[in-house]
């Protein structure tokens, strides 16, 4: 089979998530991706998603905002790229809670800062590239 | 899946059944429930999630949220997660903070 790339534009809303989860479950599914795979893919999107809807649309005031997520089914790869004309904000560049922090008591811990650890270690390759002045959050899972 | 919450307290055990997708645009759902809770007497804080299909950090910055409101005595318990979601609480360093059983009370 060839690469099929689907395209999907969503408003920058926190009600649009659970859409895209689903629309990740069901290409991941139809293409034999383990529910593990999938869930841990969904997961991935979903905080990455999360972030750029917060803090680049919804924190800047900017209300009718979009982005887009493209859906990439290669022979070996499934691949879900996000991509949004927010401020540019290269989430590899952030500093991942320490070893110390993810070992200190709920009671003593900052709420945050944990999405863009759990996107990282979900899949396969978490990459960001900025193109044509759009962020471009990629994740990539191996067919095993 | 629609996010639903429920919560009881009875003889100062809060139990709190969540269903469906624990997402930051459901979190504030749980976090409503959770406020409801505070100034209570509870020793345990038991989360039914056995039909939790789907949690995000936004979930876990809730289970944050309870232990600093309800305060660090209270005792979580993660009745039957998904294995998926073991995973996540694993990777955060969650699973040294809560109790994850088969049932409660024991």
């Amino acid at each position: 089979m060839g690469s099929q790339i689907h395209t999907y534009t969503f408003n920058a809303s926190l009600e649009v998530l659970e859409e895209i989860r689903n629309l990740i479950s069901q290409k991941g599914n139809e293409h034999g991706y383990s529910k593990k795979e999938i869930y841990n893919l969904t997961l991935a999107v979903d905080e990455i998603a999360t972030n750029i809807i917060n803090h680049g649309y919804i924190e800047k005031g900017i209300k009718k905002g979009t982005f887009n997520m493209l859906i990439e089914l290669h022979e070996k790869q499934l691949i879900v790229r996000l991509v949004d004309g927010a401020v540019p904000y290269n989430p590899i560049d952030q500093n991942l809670p320490s070893e110390e922090l993810l070992n200190t008591p709920l009671e003593d811990r900052p709420i945050g800062g944990l999405g863009i650890m759990i996107a990282k270690q979900s899949v396969d390759e978490f990459k960001y590239e900025f193109i044509e002045g759009k962020n471009n959050n990629i994740f990539v899972v191996n067919k095993k | 899946m629609d996010f639903t919450v429920v919560s009881e307290i009875t003889d100062n055990i809060a139990t709190v059944t969540l269903k469906g997708s624990l997402d930051s645009a459901s979190a504030s759902v749980f976090q409503e429930e959770i406020q409801k809770l505070i100034g209570q007497p509870i020793k345990d804080l038991v989360l039914r999630v056995s039909e939790l299909s789907f949690m995000a950090s936004a979930g876990l910055r809730m289970i944050i949220f309870a232990k600093q409101k309800l305060g660090s005595a209270v005792n979580i318990f993660l009745v039957s997660p998904q294995d998926q979601i073991i995973d996540t609480l694993q990777m955060t360093g969650f699973i040294h903070s809560v109790h994850i059983v088969d049932k409660y009370p024991k």
